[in-house]
């Protein structure tokens, strides 16, 4: 508050680059060497998918029959949780800017709280311990502890984008007439979008390859799957290996989507 | 120049501001009244721009009282955004809406603070951008024009809540020379219409043309106030004349 009235703007640019780095390496043409990886590796997960399914038949092609059905929980887990995690990182985000020290305080704790605790145990937390309390059952369990995990990452992710936004943005709302409410809504969050749009992406990811955790509270996503068939058959090395690959051609296709995403933004502006 | 009988649009009272340790107004009164143009100079730091922004509360003053078109902006009672609606204010750095059209600069507030139908909105709107000479840009998006285009935006959003006061804060300190006529010509036409402005600028030639009244400041303190031409020709304070000789 105490600022002068010409804040550096130096100041304010250094906030707008927000750090990325949980979900899968985003391919970048500037970076040769990664642009070069995500190729080798993306092709040639799917040449290797495209030849055992052909030349070996057996097991493969049953594996391939039978994992599918866990790609739809997977992403049902993912969509829902990031739904889940972008409400409650806007809240976050906008609690941890909040000049209330009470809500500020609240804000904060969750983010210190969450990021302190493993997912795994989380995930543990709200279906067991929780359990005890309140029986869910594990899709919708498995999605809240997920979201709110992510949603304390999202908070910080809203909070940085919200700060990128140039201060004269929020004065020449205010300077209008419009209440600070008014001015997020109108002029600063639009804004801040933009901005988001590439971490949140990444978060997807992130989150994406996290949900392989719940397939330990019985949700049949495509580990679980895996695990089942592997089981039964006593295939775990062929198994996995195709759990494994699938997981690979999807994280590496949404990370050439964010970067695909992140140059148009870019071109934009 | 001043009418006294005039009404007061602003009563600044014993204003002080401090930044931390460092006090950026030092007990400052002014009185600006209906229809009146006053320019505020001085050199930087002096406090121009910190005692301008306080008048629609973008700072909040330590201690005196500021009333603006009969509102005191410090009573809790008094709502701050109503006051806002009545005090339009341009920027040194524009501050145009990037993510929206030059048009919709215009309307946002007037839909969403004055609550005007989207069809009202857009016609004042489409008038003032004709006023200021860039109509043909209307669907166009700011970050395409020029910093002067941009500045001409800005004034036209302010006026679109058809204020009853401007304030103006280096409005053309961020713009290359040959820009600054296109956006002073328009403060100009203003100022013709009989707005009541506050202008804190460099601009001379400007104040001779449309000041009531100049007020000179340094160190957070109103050292000097009287007619351009006072400013002009004879200044009384050594610090006035100092300051005068470097920026003329």
């Amino acid at each position: 508050m105490a600022e002068i009235t010409k804040t550096p703007k130096d100041k304010e640019k250094k906030k707008v680059s927000i750090e990325v780095g949980d979900g899968a390496a985003i391919p970048s043409k500037e970076d040769r060497g990664l642009f070069t990886a995500w190729r080798v590796a993306f092709f040639g997960a799917i040449g290797i998918v495209i030849y055992l399914a052909v030349f070996k038949p057996d097991p493969y092609l049953d594996i391939m029959k039978f994992v599918p059905d866990g790609i739809l929980v997977t992403f049902e887990v993912t969509v829902l949780s990031i739904l889940l995690a972008l409400v409650i990182g806007l809240f976050t985000g906008l609690g941890r800017i909040s000049k209330n020290p009470i809500i500020n305080g609240i804000a904060s704790l969750y983010v210190e709280v969450i990021r302190g605790i493993p997912l795994l145990v989380q995930l543990f937390y709200i279906y067991f311990a929780l359990g005890r309390i309140i029986q869910m059952p594990p899709l919708p369990s498995a999605i809240m502890a997920m979201g709110i995990c992510y949603g304390a990452y999202m908070g910080e992710i809203f909070r940085a984008g919200i700060q990128s936004i140039p201060k004269g943005q929020a004065e020449a709302a205010r300077s209008l007439g419009m209440s600070s409410g008014q001015s997020m809504y109108h002029v600063i969050l639009p804004q801040a979008f933009k901005t988001i749009l590439p971490p949140v992406g990444n978060e997807f990811v992130a989150l994406l390859k996290d949900s392989s955790l719940v397939s330990i509270l019985a949700v049949a996503d495509l580990l679980r799957r895996g695990r089942e068939f592997a089981a039964e058959s006593f295939t775990y090395f062929e198994t996995y290996t195709v759990v494994a690959l699938v997981y690979l051609i999807i994280t590496l296709f949404l990370s050439k989507l964010i970067s695909i995403m992140e140059e148009k933004i870019g071109a934009e502006s | 120049m001043q009418n006294h009988n005039r009404r007061k649009m602003v009563e600044i009272q014993g204003v002080v501001k401090f930044f931390g340790t460092l006090k950026a107004l030092d007990n400052v009164s002014l009185d600006v009244y209906d229809g009146e143009k006053v320019v505020i100079i001085g050199p930087s730091g002096s406090g121009k721009s910190t005692l301008l922004r306080s008048i629609n509360k973008l700072e909040e003053v330590n201690a005196g009282s500021i009333v603006v078109d009969g509102f005191e902006i410090h009573d809790p009672k008094v709502n701050i955004n109503k006051v806002r609606e009545e005090v339009g204010m341009v920027f040194q750095q524009f501050n145009v809406f990037p993510h929206k059209t030059v048009l919709q600069n215009l309307t946002l507030a007037q839909v969403v603070v004055r609550k005007r139908s989207k069809e009202e909105s857009e016609k004042i709107a489409q008038g003032l951008l004709k006023k200021v000479g860039i109509l043909e840009k209307a669907h166009e998006y700011p970050t395409k024009l020029s910093g002067g285009q941009q500045q001409r935006v800005a004034i036209a959003r302010a006026l679109a809540m058809q204020p009853k006061l401007m304030l103006f804060d280096e409005p053309t300190s961020a713009l290359d020379p040959e820009m600054i006529g296109e956006v002073l010509d328009v403060m100009v036409n203003l100022a013709k219409e009989g707005m009541t402005m506050i202008v804190v600028t460099h601009e001379m030639g400007f104040a001779r043309e449309v000041a009531d009244r100049v007020i000179f400041m340094d160190e957070g303190r109103i050292l000097e106030e009287g007619s351009p031409e006072h400013f002009f020709k004879n200044p009384t304070h050594e610090r006035t004349q100092q300051f005068m000789r470097q920026i003329l």
